[in-house]
């Protein structure tokens, strides 16, 4: 920690003095554009806060046409506009008022009490199905039984519980919501492993956990509820896979296990288009401040946290910078494209070799290029290939202790080919077929010897 | 107040490059090993500093308790959020045989169980005493014990729940999304509407209709603008939430109906009022309850210059901001609303105060608008059941819903709706959500109802009432393009906005007779087939005349200016 800041502070000594603490000089031959500003006007303009409103050439453009009167309205107009940016109790709501009197304040967020439910049965998963071999019917995750109750999970001894999550918020284009049902309608989830041959749904206990209850007016309100309900999953034993929903929801997911297993005990994984590490957001939770939540409370360890696949808007010198202080080890698709996949692949393979016995693997399905995946509610050009993506999440799910998965923002609207449900429950089968290679003793690089050659 | 900009610039935006370019061309050893020594002092200090450095809070609950008032910006009325259609029966009554099912109850539990909150579990008196007899008196004890757990979590409770969802007030970005940008950052140019476009106004960015752009209310004033016309791109209240985004900009990429003249009275909108897209308003899209004061803003800026806005885009929510709006501008209980939907929309009780099922029951309930001024048109979802429409009619609410035109037929319910709508010169805002229209030509909406009106419905009675009654406002929601591979949707929504302008104009020209339609283009009148050719013959040449005189009067009204 004392190294970084040390690094840091040696990186900022190295830079010009105006340049490491954010101010911007006025270049010499504009210097008498300002004499008829005042000191604080001044001030304003090299402190650097300028330059969130008009870029550096801009500014520049700016003071060097405009007369002194027009400069000094311009300047006069950009601080009050950057008094107005910050949070007035006189003037704004700090707070979404709620209807304390509703009578159905929390309803939908508390699972039927056993005394209330309709029907008894015993505890375990069943199917939904009439027939032995059913062709259709009653969609359900990889086409497994279904499990209501905590009992049912741990009654079959259920290895992995696939469950929705159908939140419907935060910046992306949005669909997600239906993202959980499409992957159940489109039941591609389970195939056998072409490597190794092995079926998944034959080496594991699988069960459809149906959906948590989501407030699709407000993240906020739904975190609480998800957190609880994914650490009462993780509590059984099962590994909770978790079907977004929008990508907001990675908070409650990683911290409900968490509450299961500690904190910091298991390292997180993410193959993201978007660091999501906002720290200035005006809500309290979203998509864009998922991982910032998830390392600013210390749910997870920075340098246990490996993301990959970085590209778009939101990855800034700032960002990149706090995420590299944080001892995240990041790896940017200029990285990618630098090195080439497979290199990369091997050094993040390394990561996770040395990090933690245990991980959570997170998928927000924009890492992939919009060639393999037009639904991304975030959808940013240049990503990954879904074998890609598809081949590290199998490595992945094989070799560590898989604490959670959840795969995120795929908004099934976007696309009316079936190719971006198909290819989310590719990647979600790639993990289910790493989990089933771990549990039959068997390592991400064993090949079947008959999947490889014909043998004549 | 406000934080200052000081203190956000010591938390935020530094600026810088990235370091390597600079630390490639130190190479001296001496330079590096004195700045690793100053490094090392420099980290000390900054632990130390490090320490006073308060970090700011991630969720900082607001001391004030923010009231619904706060979801407007003024907190006028005490609002009593209960909904006073959810009054408490009265308790049932138990009979003397289940007794020995109740001993082992409290009298309290007792009291539960007769009362409204229990037959939520129960239903009638009748199903009470068959649960009771199902059960023996210790699992009675139990089953009543959990109903009270039910009902206890159900309800809010002060501690345990947040009365609010609290932001993140120390966001020095607090109010980014809704800032807006000063004029002086511009080249300085006249106010009124601008024409994007280098060939007369063509050939530029999309706007609404092709018409010019005004960002502000100097620019309406100065441009004497008759309709603003406003894009909203709220997303969060309906079923599917892609998207009030591409519904405004669909609109604009599709919307060129909205510039045409039109056929059926010969007008062209654009040639009697002078019309603008006013841009886009602000919203949050990760809050309704935050949106709606800043579109309330924006909407009464419009309407205080005499302008009608007329608001398109997102969901339904956005009636209330609008509406509010005109209520602030020409008073309470002043404006008139007629609202098409499939849905009724005046849900209540929810855990949150705005959405896109409650905007009128928020209208009437906060008094802007009175329940008999509210006229509905073409409902038909599941909802509400029959408290809710005795409850409209205990209002004095006017309703037509499908049942009514299955009825009656549509021409009788038209005519009774713009009757009604133009009563005593009442002013009108027009609220219009896609999903009244027949899914065959609104597919692309959040909740699409089958059983709707078909365009040829919609256009003549928009037309007839923005040009037969009294309009100051108008709205079109919930339009989610993406859930239409084909245009039709946006298509359908622009014909509608185009009906109104259409009617509008009309209106500003004193067309206001009943279902006018231009006697040219109804008939060809060269034959006398329906035994009435000479009326249109007449009428098409006094409407000719009367165009001759106009000209004739400006001429000389030139003249008399020029000597």
């Amino acid at each position: 920690m004392h190294l970084a800041l040390a690094t840091l502070i040696l990186v900022c000594l190295m830079l010009p003095f105006e340049l490491a603490f954010g101010q911007w000089s006025i270049p010499g031959k504009l210097q008498t554009k300002v004499n008829k500003l005042n000191e604080e006007q001044v001030e304003f303009l090299t402190s650097g806060a300028v330059l969130r409103f008009l870029p550096q050439q801009q500014l520049e453009h700016e003071l060097a046409t405009r007369d002194a009167e027009s400069l000094q309205t311009l300047v006069t107009d950009l601080m009050a506009l950057f008094d107005e940016m910050a949070y007035d109790p006189g003037r704004d709501m700090g707070a979404t008022p709620l209807n304390i009197y509703s009578k159905r304040f929390n309803k939908g967020k508390l699972p039927t009490p056993a005394l209330l439910r309709d029907q008894e049965r015993e505890p375990g998963p069943f199917s939904v199905h009439r027939y032995q071999f059913p062709q259709s019917g009653v969609p359900t995750f990889a086409g497994a039984k279904v499990a209501i109750w905590p009992e049912d999970l741990v009654a079959g001894k259920v290895d992995v519980a696939i469950i929705g999550v159908p939140s419907n918020a935060s910046s992306g284009r949005r669909d997600a919501s239906r993202g959980p049902n499409a992957m159940r309608a489109t039941n591609t989830m389970v195939m056998p492993d072409v490597q190794s041959l092995i079926k998944p749904d034959e080496v594991l206990s699988l069960a459809d956990y149906g959906n948590f209850a989501v407030d699709w007016l407000s993240t906020e309100l739904t975190v609480g509820h998800v957190t609880d309900m994914v650490a009462e999953t993780a509590e059984t034993g099962a590994i909770p896979m978790l079907v977004g929903g929008d990508t907001s929801m990675i908070y409650p997911g990683v911290k409900g296990v968490a509450r299961a297993r500690g904190k910091t005990s298991f390292g997180l994984l993410q193959l993201n288009a978007h660091p999501d590490a906002e720290r200035f957001g005006d809500h309290t939770v979203s998509d864009r401040q998922s991982m910032f939540l998830l390392l600013d409370e210390g749910i997870v360890n920075g340098s246990d946290t490996i993301q990959v696949g970085l590209r778009g808007p939101a990855v800034t010198v700032e960002t990149l910078q706090w995420l590299r202080d944080r001892e995240v080890r990041y790896h940017t698709m200029a990285e990618i494209q630098q090195r080439g996949f497979q290199k990369v692949l091997e050094r993040v393979l390394r990561e996770v070799d040395n990090g933690p016995d245990a991980f959570f693997v997170s998928i927000d399905v924009s890492v992939m290029n919009p060639t393999d995946m037009p639904a991304a509610g975030r959808i940013t050009p240049n990503g990954l290939r879904v074998e890609e993506v598809a081949r590290a999440v199998r490595h992945v799910c094989a070799e560590k202790d898989i604490a959670g998965f959840e795969i995120t923002d795929m908004a099934p609207m976007m696309d009316l080919s079936r190719l971006s449900v198909l290819n989310a429950n590719s990647i979600l089968n790639a993990c289910l077929i790493g989990i089933a290679l771990r549990k039959s003793g068997l390592d991400a690089n064993y090949v079947h010897p008959l999947a490889l050659d014909h043998g004549r | 107040m406000y934080t200052p900009w000081r203190s956000i610039m010591a938390g935020k935006y530094k600026h810088g490059k990235p370091a390597k370019e600079f630390a490639m061309k130190i190479h001296s050893i001496k330079v590096r090993s004195a700045m690793l020594l100053l490094a090392i002092t420099v980290t000390m200090v900054g632990i130390a500093a490090d320490e006073t450095v308060k970090k700011p809070e991630q969720v900082e609950t607001p001391k004030q308790v923010a009231t619904p008032g706060h979801v407007t910006g003024e907190k006028l009325y005490p609002f009593d959020s209960k909904d006073p259609r959810d009054e408490d029966k009265p308790p049932i009554e138990l009979p003397e045989s289940v007794a020995p099912k109740l001993e082992l109850l409290t009298s309290e539990e007792v009291e539960f169980l007769k009362s409204d909150e229990a037959r939520a579990f129960t239903g009638s008196a009748e199903d009470t005493v068959e649960e009771l007899n199902k059960r023996s008196p210790k699992e009675v004890k139990a089953w009543v014990t959990v109903m009270q757990m039910v009902v206890e979590h159900n309800n809010y409770k002060e501690g345990r729940d947040s009365p609010n969802i609290p932001l993140n007030t120390s966001s020095p970005d607090f109010n980014a999304w809704r800032l807006q940008r000063p004029r002086s950052m511009d080249p300085k140019r006249e106010a009124g509407p601008v024409s994007l476009g280098r060939y007369d106004g063509d050939g530029g960015p999309p706007t609404f209709g092709g018409h010019p752009l005004a960002l502000s209310k100097e620019d309406l004033v100065a441009g004497k603008v008759n309709v603003a016309i406003l894009g909203a791109p709220l997303n969060m209240g309906s079923g599917w939430r892609d998207s009030g985004q591409r519904a405004t900009a669909e609109l604009r990429l599709l919307g060129w109906p909205m510039g045409g003249s039109d056929q059926y009275v010969q007008i062209k909108a654009s040639e009697v009022l002078n019309i603008v897209d006013y841009g886009d308003v602000a919203v949050d899209n990760n809050s309704t309850e935050r949106s709606m004061r800043h579109v309330r803003e924006i909407v009464r800026e419009i309407a205080s210059t005499g302008a009608i806005p007329m608001i398109v885009g997102g969901d339904h929510s956005l009636e209330y901001p609008n509406v509010a709006a005109l209520a602030d501008v020409y008073g309470k209980e002043k404006v008139s609303v007629i609202h098409f939907d499939s849905h009724y929309d005046a849900w209540w009780g929810g855990t949150h105060l705005i959405g896109h099922g409650y905007p009128v029951y928020r209208l009437i309930n906060e008094g802007h608008v009175r329940a008999a001024d509210y006229i509905q048109v073409g409902l038909r979802s599941s909802g509400p059941d029959e408290s809710g429409f005795k409850w409209m009619r205990e209002q004095g609410m006017r309703y037509h819903n499908m049942a009514e035109v299955e009825a009656r037929g549509w021409k009788a319910v038209l005519d009774r709706v713009v009757a009604e709508a133009s009563e005593d010169g009442r002013k009108l805002h027009i609220s219009f959500d896609i999903d009244v229209l027949d899914p065959a030509f609104a597919v692309a909406t959040g909740t699409p109802v089958p059983g709707g009106i078909t365009m040829r419905e919609a256009i003549p009675i928009v037309r007839r009432l923005c040009a037969e009654s009294n309009v100051v406002g108008f709205d079109l929601v919930e339009l989610h393009p993406a859930l239409d591979p084909t245009y039709k949707t946006t298509l359908n929504s622009a014909h509608i906005i185009k009906a109104c302008l259409t009617g509008l104009a009309m209106h500003k020209k004193g067309i206001t007779a009943e279902h006018y339609l231009s006697p040219l283009s109804s008939e060809h009148a060269i034959d006398d087939y329906y035994g009435d050719q000479q009326k249109y013959l007449d009428a098409t040449k006094a409407e000719e005349e009367a165009a001759n005189a106009a000209e004739e009067e400006s001429k000389k009204a030139g003249e008399d200016t020029s000597t």
